[in-house]
């Protein structure tokens, strides 16, 4: 049972809750540095005290189109170390007490009522897998390696 | 000394006591009646008895003593040793070690065991009262199936526990982390000094002894997580030995150069891969006796495990001498699958073999075959990032090469800029950098290339490559990154310097990118990712493919220098034969000092580079007989060889040799160095 206290990520128009379990830090305009060769669901990398972190698309991480800059990182603490989530606007603190429906996309877990507007609300635990985000992996395959 | 602690003090000793004891039983299996042998195995199981009575784990007594029982009648004459009786006792040792587990498990310990006195024994048990007395361990079978999917990791014989402590992984991984960031909070430190202070670092004595002792301790902390390939050739062994004979095969295991230290956490990858590689070298590599003597071979194989260490990289290669890999086989496979082998090599479609769903074997056995394994291997191996490779010879045998960093902690690396973005890349990879020099890029087959060593190499933007940007001829700084049988130049915006850089992995949650080796923070705090050449190699030569170019081929030259590679190690032959060849020399090789001196009769080397142990003739020996030939007494000899002791060299020298390498401190580069500066001399 996720507890109803969570932090609303601004994507776009659309709002995300991530349940406040999983929340590190929030990072404000993070340093990010390409990753090279990854997938366009991986930002890129930024320095947390030390801490190497990738930052994740979360639009394109959701198969809903991409996020662009990111105005803030969300550091979530997943089940494999550490990753940030990129928002287009400043997360707020929330309680999520009114549910407004399933929600249909993977990685989400229910729709609530936020307010005037709806939240999305994250499973990290389902959301944040390496089958997940390498989905879009570019190891080399072996049928375009002998084409040509 | 209270109960628990004479308990974890036996465990800690019977870990050691029954990875020994396994280590003799299968040196035993292969000398037969050595007595010495028989005597260490009594003892072992003697100390095992009296220590486990004192601990109060009466379970593991009485199965030591059975075996031990078992191994007196050996002893006394009783009865020889067979594979049977091998057998038997091997299953015992597995039975001690689970009950030895199952011990430290806390499951096992006998109800009502009284506190030791103050000489850590229990006082009941001073009398040392016996075990039950055997019921005839032959014939009391012990079920327990060989164990050998798994690897635990014993400590290195002959270590003393005086000189041995045991500390928990933990602290020494938080140990190497812990110097890997002083290392870096002493360059952001220096980056202070410079902004802020206006003092240069460089010039500052207290500074740069700092950065002295930090070099020396992040050296000493890698250290520490180093552990010998020996670590694991034990449980291999008994894989081999276990799986020939449920095979009714014969086979010989031998092992080279498992002292070869490398990172505790990478062998650790490896272990499940290399333990794949073996039982499938078992399983259809190696031929049964009858088909192998009808093929003209002795009726035993051999599998043999050879590692090196080969400048700041491992090598471990598993070799047999059986079959081979059908390569017809493993086109027709591909061609199924619809993978277009045409105008692959026959190296190109061995390499197919590590691909999903393709098996080396027409065979499915409850060990290989069902087209699993091979894959897995290359993902373990590149996840600890190295490499694997495979060389086939049809009736002759296979060789599977793992190629890994010792440690992936800390490595010197050449920074350049491309597309605006700082990189990382590995100096030891590194072979060339220079400037850009138009008169020196010629075309080729549609692109451009350079000439290095003799050889023609393809060139392509770095940022082109990484996809940062669309390709376009420039000006920048041209680096030449070499694997162990490629080599690919790269064009960059700028080269900025050399450095160590520590080394992070990315996140687990992150997908494998062959190209990229890892991360690291910068002294400014900003992240420099860390190249993978390889990877960067591979993924150049797919983008040259795609671009429906003919492949890149290194070109030798014409009336070129012929060398002689004298090497009983077929893992190094090749790779010297691989680094010459492309270096555009003519390459012979021999397999002992014998052989040689008949390829040198039959027509004579430029040069000749040598290992030195080598059986029928060493490398010694061979140096004086060149140099005793009438006709030959002028070609240059070289050593390489894995003896690093002054009297080794100074003995080389004396015998003729006209320089020596060690192969701990080889790489590509030094090789072609000294074999250049010979030529060049004698020319």
């Amino acid at each position: 049972m996720m507890t109803a206290e969570a932090l609303l990520l601004p994507v776009g128009d659309d709002l995300y809750a991530l349940p406040m379990d999983w929340v590190r830090v929030v990072v404000a305009s993070p340093a990010v540095t390409r990753l090279v060769t990854a997938p366009p669901i991986v930002s890129g990398l930024f320095n947390l005290r030390g801490q190497i972190v990738a930052l994740l698309d979360t639009a394109a991480l959701l198969g809903i189109g991409t996020t662009g800059s990111a105005a803030f990182a969300v550091v979530v603490d997943g089940p494999h170390g550490p990753v940030g989530l990129a928002t287009t606007g400043l997360p707020q603190r929330c309680v999520l007490d009114v549910p407004a429906g399933e929600s249909e996309l993977g990685g989400t877990d229910g729709l609530f009522q936020v307010g005037d507007g709806i939240a999305v609300r994250l499973d990290p635990g389902v959301l944040l897998t390496p089958e997940r985000i390498g989905g879009q992996e570019t190891r080399p395959d072996l049928a375009s390696i002998a084409v040509g | 000394m209270d109960a628990d602690q004479v308990l974890r003090l036996f465990i800690q000793e019977a870990e050691g006591r029954l990875d020994q004891l396994g280590q003799l039983l299968l040196q035993l299996e292969l000398t037969g009646k050595d007595e010495t042998l028989i005597r260490s195995v009594f003892r072992e199981l003697h100390t095992l008895k009296g220590s486990s009575a004192v601990a109060g784990l009466d379970e593991v007594s009485r199965i030591a003593h059975e075996l031990e029982t078992l191994v007196d009648t050996l002893r006394v004459g009783g009865r020889p040793v067979t594979a049977d009786v091998i057998d038997t006792l091997l299953r015992g040792a597995d039975q001690l070690r689970t009950a030895v587990q199952t011990a430290q498990d806390g499951g096992s310990r006998r109800a009502g065991v009284p506190p030791t006195n103050g000489n850590g024994v229990h006082p009941q048990r001073t009398a040392a009262k016996p075990p039950p007395p055997a019921n005839g361990i032959a014939t009391a079978p012990i079920n327990s199936p060989p164990s050998t999917g798994s690897l635990p990791t014993p400590r290195r014989s002959g270590e003393s526990p005086a000189t041995v402590i045991k500390v928990p992984l933990e602290r020494l991984e938080e140990l190497t982390r812990l110097v890997g960031e002083t290392a870096s909070a002493h360059l952001r430190m220096g980056r202070m000094l410079k902004d802020t202070f206006k003092i240069d670092p460089a010039a500052c004595t207290e500074f740069n002894e700092l950065s002295r002792l930090l070099n020396d301790l992040q050296d000493r902390a890698t250290r520490t997580q180093m552990i010998p390939v020996s670590t694991i050739t034990d449980q291999l062994h008994r894989a081999v030995r276990d799986l020939s004979r449920a095979q009714g095969k014969s086979i010989r295991w031998e092992v080279d150069g498992v002292d070869t230290e490398l990172d505790r956490g990478v062998l650790h990858q490896l272990s499940d891969s290399l333990m794949h590689l073996v039982r499938n070298a078992v399983d259809h590599g190696v031929e049964l006796p009858a088909e192998r003597q009808a093929a003209g071979k002795p009726a035993m194989a051999s599998i043999r495990l050879h590692a090196m260490q080969l400048g700041s990289e491992v090598i471990i290669a598993i070799t047999d001498d059986g079959r081979g890999i059908d390569v017809g086989r493993v086109t027709d496979q591909a061609d199924r699958r619809g993978i277009d082998t045409e105008g692959m090599t026959e190296q190109e479609i061995l390499g197919l073999t590590f691909q999903p769903g393709l098996s080396t074997t027409p065979f499915v056995t409850d060990v290989s075959g069902r087209g699993v394994g091979l894959d897995v291997v290359r993902t373990n191996v590149e996840s600890a990032h190295g490499r694997v490779e495979v060389r086939s010879e049809p009736g002759a045998g296979t060789e599977f090469r793992i190629v890994v960093p010792i440690t992936t902690a800390v490595l010197r690396c050449l920074l350049v800029e491309a597309g605006g973005q700082s990189f990382a890349l590995p100096f030891h990879r590194v072979q060339v950098s220079q400037a850009h020099d138009s008169t020196e890029v010629v075309h080729a087959e549609g692109r451009p290339v350079i000439r290095v060593d003799g050889s023609t190499i393809p060139i392509r933007g770095l940022a082109e490559t990484l996809g940062l940007s669309e390709g376009r001829p420039g000006t920048g700084p041209l680096v030449v990154l070499a694997d162990t049988s490629r080599r690919h130049a790269f064009q960059v915006d700028r080269l900025i310097g050399q450095r160590d850089v520590v080394i992070k992995a990315l996140s687990p949650l992150l997908p494998h990118l062959p190209a990229v080796a890892g991360a690291s923070v910068e002294p400014d705090g900003s992240i420099l990712v860390v190249l993978d050449p390889p990877g960067l190699i591979q993924r150049a030569r797919q983008a040259d493919q795609g671009r429906g170019r003919p492949r890149p081929v290194d070109a030798p030259q014409p009336g070129r220098r012929s060398i002689l590679v004298v090497d009983d190690a077929l893992t190094i032959r090749e790779l010297q034969r691989s680094i010459l060849e492309r270096a555009g020399f003519a390459v012979r090789v021999a397999t002992d000092g014998v052989n040689a001196m008949s390829n040198l009769a039959e027509a004579p080397s430029d040069l000749v580079l040598t290992d030195i142990e080598m059986p029928n003739m060493d490398g010694f020996a061979l140096t004086e007989a060149i140099r005793e030939h009438p006709t030959l007494a002028n070609i240059p000899v070289l050593i390489l060889s894995s003896r690093s002791s002054a009297a080794d060299r100074q003995r080389g020298l004396d015998a003729g040799a006209d320089g020596y390498i060690q192969k701990s401190g080889f790489d590509e580069a030094s090789l072609l160095a000294a074999v250049n500066r010979l030529l060049g001399a004698r020319a």
